[in-house]
């Protein structure tokens, strides 16, 4: 009887109560939305870094990235091959890495400097498919470099324009070559593609003087599942050398997936903190409105508790009277997105790619958040209803009567 | 206290703005009713009929004295205690019906019965009876704004007697219905007062109700002024 009676109290003011249930399914499908687009976000992002930049796990000798010094290589020479022997590892391949600083005509800039094996390159951050200009070491040019469009702008650089880079190597020599612009390429992350060059791998190796070792080994799993057990085997095969996962190479990377889901929750905290007054003041409305009628019921023998829940009860009705609604609404609208993508180059064609973002995302619907939404809900109403129940508690059937 | 004694109430006195100007609502009151009585409260507007009714009613608390209802003495409960022995000893009329507009009028009555936790069944016999009674059996899923002023009070009236409570609180139960409406609420109180036994207390101005009633007490400045004699009250025991 009491659920029946608040039930139809909602209805008592259906434009008050029908604009402040649009207001919070409007309030919800904004939250649900966010969440759905960070989580795209946050799932393109960590895709490039995996498919495109680091790999799922990378090796190293355990002491080249405190300075990234080139004598600290990997000396097995079969550390590749038995990479790829463990199974659920789609690819694995051998970098040589250093930094140095590039000079052009125009200026100078520091740069990460890989040389690399084309071929199986193109399995692990397919560089290949990156190309906008030029070939992908189909040449024979002598020392040939293909830098990111970002650095190619910044320096003003062009296909087979010439560069010098200089860096240190294997016996704190200083050493610097001159390299030919073969390719430019574009990424989506355009810091990356500011501060990265290739050369080839046998190249850079001569000039670091480090024979046929390498610094570092990148590999690709069928499956992200299969990331700490891979990981944990081939700490095993390899217990001299530094294992590494994408979220340890890429803590920025990690860090963005572990905080995103705080932001959203806060971002939609907000919003509903923001709603709550208006409940409250709808509340308190319908409280004043029907004085006389509570006092009646309070008369009659309604007591506190039941009186409470009536109220609680209205608050809950009208605050989940549009979550349905939201969440059918976003629903429909993140997966119609989810399938032909949400362009946000409008917002500014390379602002995306400046914080290493796609400009297409696919945003997803975050049924992992539902049930923390539904209680973010809840919170919502049952607390914007307990000061209209308060209220109503107060009143002396007496003095309501009259009202 | 006799066995049949309904209501009890000695030297009971409300003040309002006691630390300013005093201004006594109800002066040092006695009143003793007993079961079956068909009493009406008169007397000039200001004159304390509410309050005292409030008070018996324990709607309000008096400042002294006690009010004894069926052997309870209803001043020293506590809030959540009073609101538990309304329920169950006393039914309210009042003069602008009140009904929950968002129930039918069955749902109206039935409520109370809810707030007893009354079975289903219970419940069903109980609104069958009590419609029957008020004559408004065609009515029972009709919203208040369906009904007439009359048929409205008519349908407080079984809310009242709803949870079978010792006696029955009118606030000028005829102050807005027509004559017809008036007399015909009239007939139906006082066939339940005759035939279930059931007493009303009510405060009236309308003369068409203070001709009816068997006992009629005047209250004039808080005080009672007369108290004419009952008149063949039901005896029970």
């Amino acid at each position: 009887m009491i659920v029946l009676m608040s039930w139809r109290n909602i209805w008592r003011n259906k434009a008050r109560s029908v604009v402040i249930m649009i207001s919070i399914m409007l309030g919800l499908f904004a939250g649900i939305s966010i969440l759905s687009l960070y989580k795209g976000m946050i799932h393109s992002k960590v895709r490039t870094v995996i498919d495109r930049e680091s790999g799922h796990i990378q090796i190293h000798h355990p002491k080249f990235k405190d300075d990234y010094l080139p004598e600290f290589t990997i000396t097995d020479s079969q550390a590749v091959a038995k990479t790829l022997q463990i199974p659920n590892v789609y690819a694995a391949t051998q970098r040589v890495v250093t930094s140095g600083m590039i000079t052009t005509t125009t200026g100078s800039a520091g740069v990460n400097i890989y040389g690399i094996d084309p071929e199986s390159e193109k399995a692990i951050s397919k560089l290949d498919e990156k190309i906008i200009e030029g070939n992908y070491f189909n040449t024979s040019t002598r020392n040939p470099i293909v830098i990111g469009k970002k650095l190619a702008t910044k320096m003003k650089l062009k296909l087979k324009s010439k560069i010098v880079l200089t860096f240190m190597d294997s016996t704190n020599t200083m050493v610097a070559a001159a390299y030919r612009v073969v390719a430019i390429y574009e990424s989506e992350n355009a810091p990356f593609d500011e501060r990265t060059v290739y050369t080839t791998k046998s190249n850079l190796n001569n000039l670091l003087n480090i024979g046929d070792k390498f610094h570092e080994i990148a590999v690709i799993l069928n499956h992200d599942e299969d990331l700490d057990a891979v990981t944990a085997e081939l700490k095993s095969k390899f217990p001299d050398l530094l294992v590494e996962t994408w979220k340890q190479v890429s803590p920025e990377t990690e860090l963005m997936v572990s905080t995103t889901d705080q932001y959203s929750y806060i971002i939609l905290i907000i919003i509903m903190l923001a709603l709550a007054f208006g409940i409250i003041n709808t509340m308190l409305m319908a409280i004043l409105e029907r004085t006389r009628e509570i006092g009646m019921l309070v008369a009659l023998g309604m007591n506190k508790l039941k009186l409470f829940t009536l109220i609680l009860s209205e608050t809950l009705f009208l605050t989940f009277a549009g979550t349905p609604l939201a969440i059918l609404l976003s629903y429909v609208l993140i997966t119609y997105f989810n399938n032909n993508g949400l362009d946000l180059s409008g917002f500014g064609e390379d602002m995306m790619k400046e914080f290493g973002f796609q400009n297409l995302i696919y945003p997803e619907f975050p049924w992992d958040k539902i049930s923390g939404l539904t209680a973010i809900v809840s919170v919502t109403a049952i607390l914007s209803g307990l000061l209209p129940a308060m209220k109503a508690l107060r009143l002396k059937p007496t003095e309501a009567l009259r009202k | 206290m006799n066995r049949s004694t309904v209501i009890d109430a000695h030297n009971v006195s409300k003040v309002y703005n006691p630390d300013t100007i005093p201004v006594y609502a109800v002066n040092n009151v006695h009143l003793h009713l007993e079961r079956g009585e068909f009493t009406a409260l008169v007397g000039p507007s200001g004159s304390g009929k509410t309050t005292l009714l409030n008070l018996i009613g324990g709607l309000d608390r008096p400042d002294s004295g006690e009010i004894i209802i069926n052997g309870v003495d209803i001043t020293k409960l506590s809030d959540n205690q009073l609101i538990d022995f309304r329920l169950h000893n006393i039914g309210f009329v009042f003069q602008s019906f009140n009904l929950i507009p968002v129930l039918t009028a069955k749902e109206n009555v039935e409520m109370i019965m809810h707030l007893q936790r009354l079975s289903k069944g219970d419940r069903d016999t109980r609104v069958g009876q009590l419609f029957d009674e008020i004559q408004l059996s065609d009515k029972l899923n009709s919203r208040p704004s369906e009904l007439s002023g009359g048929q409205q009070q008519r349908v407080a009236v079984a809310r009242a007697l709803a949870s079978k409570p010792q006696f029955v609180l009118a606030d000028e139960p005829t102050a807005n219905l027509d004559t017809k409406s008036a007399f015909n609420l009239l007939d139906i109180m006082l066939k339940l007062n005759q035939e279930e036994n059931i007493t009303f207390l009510f405060s009236t101005h309308d003369q068409r109700v203070i001709e009816r009633a068997r006992r009629v007490i005047t209250l004039v400045d808080g005080k009672i002024a007369s108290d004419t004699a009952p008149v063949n009250v039901a005896t029970t025991t």
